[in-house]
């Protein structure tokens, strides 16, 4: 088959992997990662131009590279490709090689946040997209120091700990081992900023067979959503996590 | 006399320390405690309110004048407890299990302090039974939860699975709220107030406790 894949870069050494053992021809384009934090509208926006944009009658399919991912993916549209999604939250569903394995471990783990290599080497956290994100929008993402020159130190030390403290948030760094890394240089990243932050740290090994499933073509329903041409994503918030929204 | 007016003032502006200093000298000068909330306080978390909804205020201001608004608060609430005087109504609200993001529940919980509910804050990674329990022992009138995660927004409607179950549905309203929450979702599990953003919540509260 000819598929084109279209992906958060998250997944960049993985799916080059995957695709490299496949006997399908995919052609990949990345997109950059953030656009979960820009807003669902506006990274629906950007993920429906770039579906827009696939060749007609080129490809199979076109693979969807997301997660639900903040509702980022509600409302996109297949035109005339029909397009394969991963039925997940976001991309540690893909990591870990089921939404069971993910629904698991995150339940069992409160306040766990992960790292791949992704996670690590991708996303330009001064780029464009940080400038449009809600965070920034919304003065989550601020500096110390601009809180105090826009508020004064006192409010800036009671604003710090209220929306840019994440110590109350999470609690365990895991870092998921998928197999595609060169060397011990993520994970050891991993452990030293658990360490720095006074976190707990979990190394777990990754499962690259939903990844691998997703590019092969093998697309049970239950994992994946083939949105047909003209339907449209919705999500359900059950177990099934999207479905098809007829138009 | 003291100005009042600069109790308003402190608020709208955030500064804690003003808010708190005026309402001290109000006090000593045998000011209505009432008066203080409804004429110059709340009126100024509503202005507050207003501007955040014409993006002159964002979550920064927000959390600084409903920060000063809890100073002011703090000195006469024990005066209102006294005199008997009700609060606008009693809220629960946490973030649902599994979840331990805060910053919204939390500027949710000031917002409606500074509207005059008195707020209970479980916390985050709320259990449903942990809700139940509080129903029972704390007559809300409302029940308030959060979640930031698509992951562990099925919680708000296993938590109103477990109201029902427990007989207590009927007694509380349930609002949700959290970045991937919508109108629809609530709707969907049956929740009986939404609202995107912290100063919506509070209107959304006045609405359930008058409805």
């Amino acid at each position: 088959m000819q598929l084109k894949l279209i992906s958060c870069e998250i997944f960049y050494r993985e799916l080059c992997a995957a695709v490299s053992r496949s006997r399908n021809t995919v052609d990949i384009e990345f997109l950059p990662k953030g656009l979960h934090d820009i807003g669902c509208a506006s990274m629906l926006a950007r993920l429906q131009e770039v579906v827009d944009r696939v060749e007609e009658g080129k490809y199979e399919a076109v693979l969807l590279g997301y997660g639900l991912c903040n509702n980022g993916i509600v409302g996109l549209t297949a035109r005339a490709t029909p397009i394969v999604i991963p039925r997940a939250h976001d991309c540690i569903t893909l990591f870990l090689g089921s939404r069971q394995r993910y629904f698991d471990y995150f339940n069992s783990h409160p306040g766990v946040f992960f790292k791949t290599t992704g996670w690590i080497e991708r996303g330009d956290s001064r780029g464009e997209l940080r400038q449009l994100s809600i965070q920034r929008r919304i003065g989550l993402d601020s500096s110390f120091e601009e809180l105090v020159e826009k508020y004064g130190e006192d409010n800036a030390r009671y604003l710090w700990d209220e929306m840019c403290d994440l110590g109350r948030n999470y609690r365990q760094l895991t870092f998921i081992e998928m197999g595609v890394e060169p060397d011990d240089r993520f994970e050891r990243q991993t452990r030293e900023e658990a360490a720095s932050r006074g976190w707990d740290f979990e190394r777990v090994k990754g499962d690259p067979s939903m990844i691998q499933r997703f590019v092969d073509g093998c697309w049970d329903e239950r994992e994946f959503l083939i949105v047909r041409p003209g339907a449209r994503v919705a999500p359900t918030y059950e177990d099934d996590i999207i479905t098809l929204d007829q138009l | 006399m003291v100005d009042l007016t600069q109790l308003h003032d402190a608020i709208l502006r955030g500064d804690a320390k003003k808010a708190v200093a005026v309402t001290r000298e109000a006090l000593a000068e045998n000011a209505s405690p009432t008066e203080l909330v409804s004429k110059h306080m709340i009126p100024a978390m509503d202005e507050v309110g207003r501007r955040f909804e014409c993006q002159e205020y964002f979550v920064p201001e927000l959390l600084l004048s409903a920060r000063a608004m809890k100073g002011a608060l703090e000195l006469i609430r024990p005066l209102l407890v006294e005199q008997g005087v009700a609060s606008a109504g009693r809220v629960i609200i946490g973030t649902v299990k599994g979840d331990l993001h805060d910053i919204g529940k939390n500027l949710v919980a000031s917002m409606l302090e500074g509207a005059g509910f008195e707020v209970i804050d479980l916390g985050t990674d709320v259990a449903p039974g942990k809700i139940v329990t509080e129903i029972l022992e704390r007559k809300p009138n409302i029940v308030a939860l959060s979640a930031l995660l698509t992951t562990t927004m099925p919680f708000m409607k296993s938590t109103i699975e477990e109201l029902r179950k427990a007989g207590v549905r009927e007694q509380v309203k349930v609002m949700v709220g959290g970045a991937p929450v919508t109108q629809q979702y609530a709707e969907q599990i049956g929740a009986d107030g939404y609202s995107d953003n912290a100063n919506g919540a509070v209107a959304i509260a006045r609405k359930l406790v008058s409805g």
